[in-house]
């Protein structure tokens, strides 16, 4: 420490030079924390045109009852964009690439197949399958477990390469829907309609009945890996890198992928599999915060993920009266903006 | 630091063989041999970037092992070859990432002051705010010496650090190197392959070849004719020039 002082040879320019770097530097994290403050009054903007778009305020009785559907649906959507947004920043920083989304790991098929198979095994009268919090809780539990103990194995094995973790998640994706398929086929038609049901959600049929346990499994994954996601900004300059400053990475990058892990088994829990929202969102939140520094990625990239969800529901809702669906929408201009992003790295390369 | 009996072996092939030596304290050491000797994989063992199969690093009377990663990464840094960044990173912020180890990343006043320093020594304070993705490889090259200038360790290992570089950033690269030695007191320890920039910077050489150390001492006497054949299995002439061998291959 001490030595490096005595050399700086030239003191005061330094010095000088330094305030106005300073400056600088704080003129951009102010112009993010802005950029933060915009993204959150448009969310609450978007929150507000929700609940009240089309509302009947002269009378108390259908007010009580449009915000009693709307409300649990609104913070299911806050939820669901927090989880995507959150797993969708964490999954690219940890592949070091910003085109892939958690999506590509097969999670959405896994989940499928662990609810087909729990009504197979136990029947969808069992406690299991009817009680909706028990079988979340199971579901969450072992897609965690496996799912951290396949991808990470695999991702070590394979030295995080990006094209095998491609590979690895399209083969594994068809194994699961091969196997659940197969379970659909020999099963009870009564039990498959039952299966069905809570298989198919989506924006427009939110599973509201298991919200709040969500709730606390999102804080609690926050709470937990707070340690882990302070790293992230450490692990975007390598494994080596990362390693040479201390950090263990493979133990880090383990419970990372946990966290992703659980966050996208929430979301397809609450609506369904949605495929390339995290991918618009993350790269619209790298493309505002031209930065490296993840308290400002994940809050944009959630906060945009709420005024998508949220605003584009308002419009299909209000606007399109329920003629399309919401992932209709997300898909086909996450689509575009995937294409929009492979050409722009073609582009730069 | 002491290395004994250090042995890797990948799919049946060992790579570093039984290797012992001692890393001497406050100079320049740089370890040469043909591709494959297994000089990159010691100093990806000793720095704990990849794991030993057998044998025993001492670093500062207690087994590498037994440090803790971030203690040792306010000791010992390491510098590789792979340094790309996905993120917009300006330079200031790739330096600020050395002092990760000591302050995570809320920096105080000292950290700052440090990192300010650690530019200035490496002369990139003009181009501090620039994205490094914007920058040539020399400059970049610089900014990862900065930042491990700013981490503050005793112990600088590189690997291969004039690659990819002319020989103008090369020989300033391994002016700087040989500053940190003598002005900032730290330990240098790299591995090279231009056998020249070896002998004229550094204060010991150690020589590898398939695994096993052929020759390990003062540059003098490591850079004869006869060694270089050994190792390189090229014939080779010295001619002294500043007092240093400087060797002649073709």
């Amino acid at each position: 420490m001490k030595y490096i002082k005595q050399f700086t040879i030239d003191q005061t320019p330094s010095i000088a030079k330094n305030k106005h770097k300073a400056t600088t530097l704080q003129k951009r994290e102010r112009s993010h924390k802005w950029t933060l403050v915009l993204l959150a009054m448009c969310t609450v903007l978007a929150c507000v045109l929700y609940v009240f778009v089309g509302v009947r305020f002269d009378h108390p009785q259908l007010f009580w009852y449009a915000l009693e559907i709307r409300v649990p649906k609104l913070i299911a959507m806050l939820v669901v964009a927090l989880c995507i947004g959150k797993a969708s920043m964490i999954f690219q920083s940890v592949i070091q690439n910003t085109i892939v989304t958690p999506c590509l790991l097969g999670m959405n098929s896994l989940y499928t197949l662990l609810h087909t198979a729990i009504v197979f095994f136990f029947g969808s009268a069992s406690r299991i399958a009817s009680n909706v919090n028990l079988s979340f809780a199971i579901d969450l539990l072992v897609m965690g477990v496996s799912a951290t103990f396949i991808y990470g194995y695999l991702f070590k094995k394979t030295k995080y390469n990006i094209l095998y973790v491609l590979l690895i998640g399209t083969v594994l994706s068809s194994l699961f829907g091969s196997m659940q398929s197969t379970m659909i086929r020999v099963m009870d038609p009564n039990e498959y309609d039952t299966l069905l049901v809570s298989l198919v959600a989506s924006f427009s049929n939110v599973n509201t009945e298991i919200i709040l346990f969500s709730i606390v499994v999102v804080i609690a994954i926050s709470y937990i890996l707070r340690k882990d996601f302070a790293l992230l900004d450490v692990i975007t300059l390598g494994k080596e890198q990362a390693i040479n400053l201390g950090v263990d990475y493979d133990r880090t990058i383990r419970r990372l992928l946990f966290g992703v892990v659980l966050l996208i088994a929430v979301a397809t829990a609450l609506v369904g599999p949605i495929s390339f929202l995290g991918l618009i969102v993350a790269n619209i939140a790298r493309q505002m915060f031209q930065t490296y520094q993840h308290r400002y990625l994940i809050m944009g990239s959630v906060l945009v993920g709420m005024i998508a969800l949220i605003g584009g529901q308002v419009f299909v809702e209000h606007i399109m009266v329920y003629a399309v669906p919401l992932s209709v929408f997300v898909t086909v201009i996450g689509g575009l903006y995937f294409l929009y992003l492979l050409l722009r790295q073609k582009r730069s390369i | 630091m002491k290395i004994e009996k250090l042995t890797k072996t990948y799919d049946g092939k060992t790579v570093v063989d039984q290797v012992d030596f001692e890393i001497p304290k406050g100079k320049v050491l740089s370890l040469i041999g043909p591709n494959g000797a297994g000089k990159s994989t010691v100093m990806h063992m000793i720095s704990r970037l990849i794991a030993k199969d057998t044998g025993c690093i001492t670093f500062k009377g207690k087994k590498l092992e037994a440090w803790k990663s971030k203690e040792l990464s306010k000791r010992l840094a390491i510098l590789t070859q792979s340094n790309h960044v996905q993120m917009k990173l300006t330079v200031r912020e790739l330096v600020a990432f050395g002092r990760f180890p000591y302050s995570g990343s809320h920096l105080n006043k000292e950290d700052e002051e440090l990192i300010q320093n650690a530019i200035d020594y490496m002369e990139l304070t003009q181009m501090q705010d620039q994205f490094i993705d914007e920058l040539s490889g020399g400059q970049r090259q610089r900014a990862y010496i900065a930042m491990v200038i700013a981490q503050d360790t005793e112990y600088v290992l590189l690997d291969e650090p004039t690659n990819n570089l002319d020989i103008y950033h090369a020989s300033n690269m391994m002016k700087t190197l040989r500053k940190l030695c003598d002005e900032l007191h730290k330990t240098v320890i790299m591995v090279l392959h231009e056998i020249n920039y070896a002998a004229f910077y550094s204060d010991y050489i150690c020589a590898f070849v398939d695994g096993k150390i052929t020759n390990f001492g003062p540059v003098e006497e490591v850079i004869t004719k006869e060694n270089l054949k050994n190792i390189y299995k090229v014939d080779f002439e010295i001619q002294e020039v500043k007092g240093k061998p400087l060797s002649i291959y073709y």
